[in-house]
């Protein structure tokens, strides 16, 4: 280890602040709290703090940082913005330096987002030990107030001395050209080993539980008391996310100036607390209850990230804790209610095991493609014929979808409608929000963003051999499309086929064309439904929901492969009916909608209990996810 | 072919409309997309042939009904702006008396009668009186927002509020929370957008935005209740901008 005495250690501060060039983040005082601001001279720097507002966190994911510059003039363009600014963060605490940590598990793990990516690898990272103990953390019980990583140099203020501990080369560097470091003493070096030692003991706060047990506890206690008493008292203000240095969950939306030429497409904090986090176009709120909000939180944290990671996802920083008004955001105090009352009644949210393909390298970044063709095909939906100006096929599996880009609009999740031949694609899309409203406006010939394909499809291969259900209602006939089209250019390869289709009303039919088609191929028996066939409109078919249709297939639940994509609604009573039939629940498949905003599994806005829909889905058996409550 | 836009102003202020003044060298863009065809404040040409009608002020009177229904028919789009348009505001004060009652207090034994200036009914928010197509709230409005709003409806985009509360906005500009400061705050009932401009500067939010559709007002009670604020105090700070919304 190293030592400076203080004035030395003053001296490195400002030298840094004064000759680096770089920028230096230091903690500082704001009013009776501290806060990460630029420094400008080391006499502002807190090393005594006990924690900080909001955490370090946001020099990497700053809470709005611009993803794109557009441009609307003329020609539609969008340029990834680039922060590569040389930066070094001072005052870290050990368990700030552990949530960076997970940060870059989030974010440099399987598809690097760049954004973060630049600004995290051109950071040193000068951590420093705890010296005074914030009266809500509860960081000893996890482990996470002390460290021996993530960081390139650790310093502990010791009185008179400062003891510099080494983490990394660049750290050794930037010691060595700054300041005036020596060997330390053995009795500093010990003393600062005390200190770590000692620093549990400080902690008012308790987890009773390890962070090992917090996923068994979360478990067995779905149904506890404590979910629904302290959801009543909750104000769903999401501070608790906001606050929190692992939550990383993310919104985006574009901001033109008002001499509408051009725009940036910003990223924003968002947090599941907040009611319209997981609103769809549509305008379906998918986790509507303050429960189950409250709820998602904890299990995020303490059950679905150690599922998926190793590892909980909370550092007992305490500033949820400290920042909650109503005082019911403490995950220690929730652990320990629940620690010692068992339900006994085990409810696990297994993850899919589905690989996770590496996306193209600008991950945010929306690939130009032109509509070619434009069929309107209902008052509510059109098919968009469109190719890749790059002349690549865009290579997807039937069942994927793609994030459809308007530059000062947005981006809208689209799936993909066209089996997977040649470099046009098709997508059908209705009329619901801003993205899908303007796309009406096109017209041939004209620009979109396209990114993707994202998502897992459905696995043809799988399904060999089978006699095929496929059941859909409205618009799920579009990612259905892509799968009836791909089993019917492969007839050899499945048996029977059935294809099952409900809607509204007659005029609300998709696919009429392709419908009368397939029922054409031999062995492919095509039937159709409506709700209601109001007056002025023509039907001489089946009147009734789609459930209806079922009795009058002969199938054999043992070698029938079904498909299931439609309305939230229409999945239970499929489902049930097709049970009843005795099939298995291996031999059903579903494809799910949820808020699939990133597409890659990083903004947390389509998450099902642990399972992100964009990844692990959109297309699951019904086995992986029939004990997922929030599936269905 | 550009927008036209008008503002009119009924009781109010006119402070909201003093903001898109305040605009500045923004104006400039403002009036390169739209033309603005009749603003009192800033003008002094008037026409009555616009697509989009911008309405500051609360509606008080029989003959501001007739005319914000006329305003209503000639316009394709109708935007309040400010708490007054959008929320009756500071102006629904007087609702808790006899109209009677407010114009002696006020005016004393001044001959009021039949003066038509001087008729009024209690006072109403423009959607208690003709259609609203969007809101841009706040005392006065916040210039991004106004911006933000006229911006997507130009670009043919719904202009979307938030639906979180000012406390998103309030953490992620990293304050202090200002019941920490002795103070209260109906941030967490009220819609973010402005910023949380109040309490950036140590002041308590006033709701000028307006409440959440889904405010949770009984946790908001129980908070301010726990650090020891009273009914009466409650009532008088929930009616203030939001006049029996949050009916205890």
């Amino acid at each position: 280890m190293k030592a400076l005495s203080k004035l030395e250690w003053l001296k490195f501060v400002d030298r840094l602040v004064n000759d680096s060039g770089m920028d230096i983040i230091g903690v500082k005082a704001k009013g009776e709290s501290f806060v990460f601001d630029r420094l400008k001279s080391a006499d502002e720097l807190r090393l005594d703090h006990d924690v900080t507002i909001l955490p370090p966190k946001k020099v990497f994911l700053p809470v709005t940082e611009d993803l794109i510059s557009y441009d609307l003039k003329g020609q539609v363009r969008g340029e990834r913005t680039v922060d590569d600014k040389k930066r070094v963060l001072i005052g870290v605490h050990p368990y700030d330096v552990i949530a960076i940590e997970q940060m870059d598990e989030v974010y440099l793990g399987n598809n690097i987002d760049e954004h973060y990516a630049s600004r995290r690898l051109n950071t040193l990272i000068i951590a420093s030990d705890i010296i005074n103990v914030s009266e809500r953390s509860f960081a000893a019980s996890l482990g996470t107030h002390v460290t021996d990583s993530g960081y390139d140099l650790l310093v502990t203020d010791i009185g008179d001395t400062v003891v510099v501990d080494v983490g990394s080369k660049e750290g050794r560097a930037l010691l060595k050209k700054y300041g005036k470091a020596r060997d330390a003493s053995k009795k500093e070096v010990d003393t600062v080993k005390c200190w770590r030692s000692d620093l549990p003991t400080w902690f008012a706060r308790r987890a009773k539980l390890p962070p090992s047990e917090w996923k068994r506890v979360l478990d067995e206690n779905h149904d506890h008391p404590v979910w629904d008493e302290n959801s009543k008292k909750c104000l769903t203000c999401g501070t608790c996310t906001t606050v929190c240095p692992t939550c990383y969950c993310y919104d985006v939306d574009d901001r033109t100036d008002l001499n509408l030429k051009e725009g940036k497409r910003q990223r924003t904090w968002d947090g599941c607390l907040l009611r319209d986090f997981t609103l769809v176009g549509s305008g379906e709120i998918f986790r509507d209850g303050v429960k189950e909000r409250y709820r998602h939180r904890f299990y995020r944290k303490g059950a679905y990230f150690p599922d998926r990671k190793g590892f909980v996802a909370c550092v007992g920083c305490g500033r949820c804790a400290y920042q909650c008004l109503p005082d019911i955001a403490d995950p220690s105090e929730v652990i320990n209610s629940i620690a010692s009352y068992n339900l006994h009644k085990k409810e696990e949210h297994p993850v899919p095991p589905v690989e996770h393909p590496e996306i193209r390298e600008d991950l945010l970044i929306p690939e130009p493609a032109t509509i070619i063709r434009k069929q309107k095909m209902t008052d509510l939906e059109t098919l968009y014929v469109v190719r890749l100006d790059s002349g690549k096929e865009l290579g997807h599996a039937p069942g994927q979808f793609v994030q459809v880009s308007l530059y000062g609009i947005g981006e809208a999740p689209i799936s993909i409608s066209s089996a997977p031949l040649g470099k046009e694609f098709e997508l059908l899309v209705r009329r619901v929000g801003d993205v899908t409203g303007a796309m009406e406006k096109l017209k041939e010939g004209d620009k979109i963003g396209v990114r993707g394909p994202y998502g897992r499809g459905f696995d043809p291969k799988e399904m060999q051999g089978k006699d095929m259900l496929f059941i859909s209602g409205g618009c799920g006939l579009a990612p259905m499309r892509s799968l009836i089209d791909y089993t019917i250019g492969h007839r050899k390869d499945f048996k029977d086929v059935w294809i099952l289709y409900g809607c509204k009303e007659p005029a609300a039919i998709l696919f009429s064309k392709d419908l009368k088609q397939w029922a054409d191929v031999e062995n492919v028996k095509v039937l159709t439904t409506v709700d209601k066939c109001p007056d002025g409109q023509c039907w001489d078919g089946n009147i009734g929901v789609i459930t209806t249709l079922i009795p009058k297939v002969a199938f054999d639940p043992k070698t029938t492969i079904a498909v299931i994509v439609g309305p939230p609604i229409m999945y239970k009573f499929v489902i049930r009916d097709l049970k009843s039939r005795g099939m298995p629940d291996e031999n059903i498949i579903v494809s799910l909608e949820r808020r699939m905003k990133c597409g890659v599994g990083k903004c947390g806005h389509c998450q099902m209990n642990g399972i992100y829909c964009c990844i692990e889905g959109p297309v699951f058996k019904y086995s992986e996810v029939k004990n997922i409550p929030e599936a269905f | 072919m550009k927008p036209r836009v008008a503002i009119f102003d009924f009781a109010s202020c006119e402070g909201c409309e003093l903001q898109i003044v305040n605009l500045e060298e923004k104006l400039l863009d403002l009036i390169d997309i739209v033309d603005v065809v009749s603003f009192r404040e800033a003008m002094k040409e008037h026409s009555n042939d616009y697509d989009i009608a911008l309405i500051e002020g609360s509606i008080m009177r029989p003959m501001d009904e007739e005319r914000i229904k006329k305003i209503r028919e000639r316009a394709k789009v109708l935007i309040a702006i400010g708490a007054c348009a959008c929320l009756g505001g500071v102006n629904k004060l007087r609702n808790e008396w006899p109209v009677e009652e407010v114009k002696k207090e006020v005016y004393g034994d001044a001959p009021l009668e039949g003066n038509k200036f001087f008729d009024v009914f209690p006072t109403k928010a423009v959607d208690e009186v003709v259609k609203v197509d969007f809101y841009i709230p706040g005392c006065p409005i916040d210039r991004n927002e106004f911006a933000k709003v006229i911006t997507a409806v130009a670009l043919g985009r719904k202009p979307r509020l938030p639906t979180y509360p000012v406390c998103v906005e309030c953490k992620k500009r990293e304050n202090i929370c200002v019941f920490e400061l002795g103070q209260f705050c109906l941030g967490p009932i009220t819609r973010a957008g402005c910023n949380a401009i109040c309490p950036s500067f140590q002041d308590g939010c006033e709701g000028c935005r307006g409440f959440l559709d889904d405010a949770k007002m009984d946790a908001q009670k129980d908070v301010l209740r726990k650090y020891g604020v009273t009914v009466d105090q409650m009532m008088k700070k929930f009616n203030f901008y939001n006049y029996r919304k949050g009916v205890l």
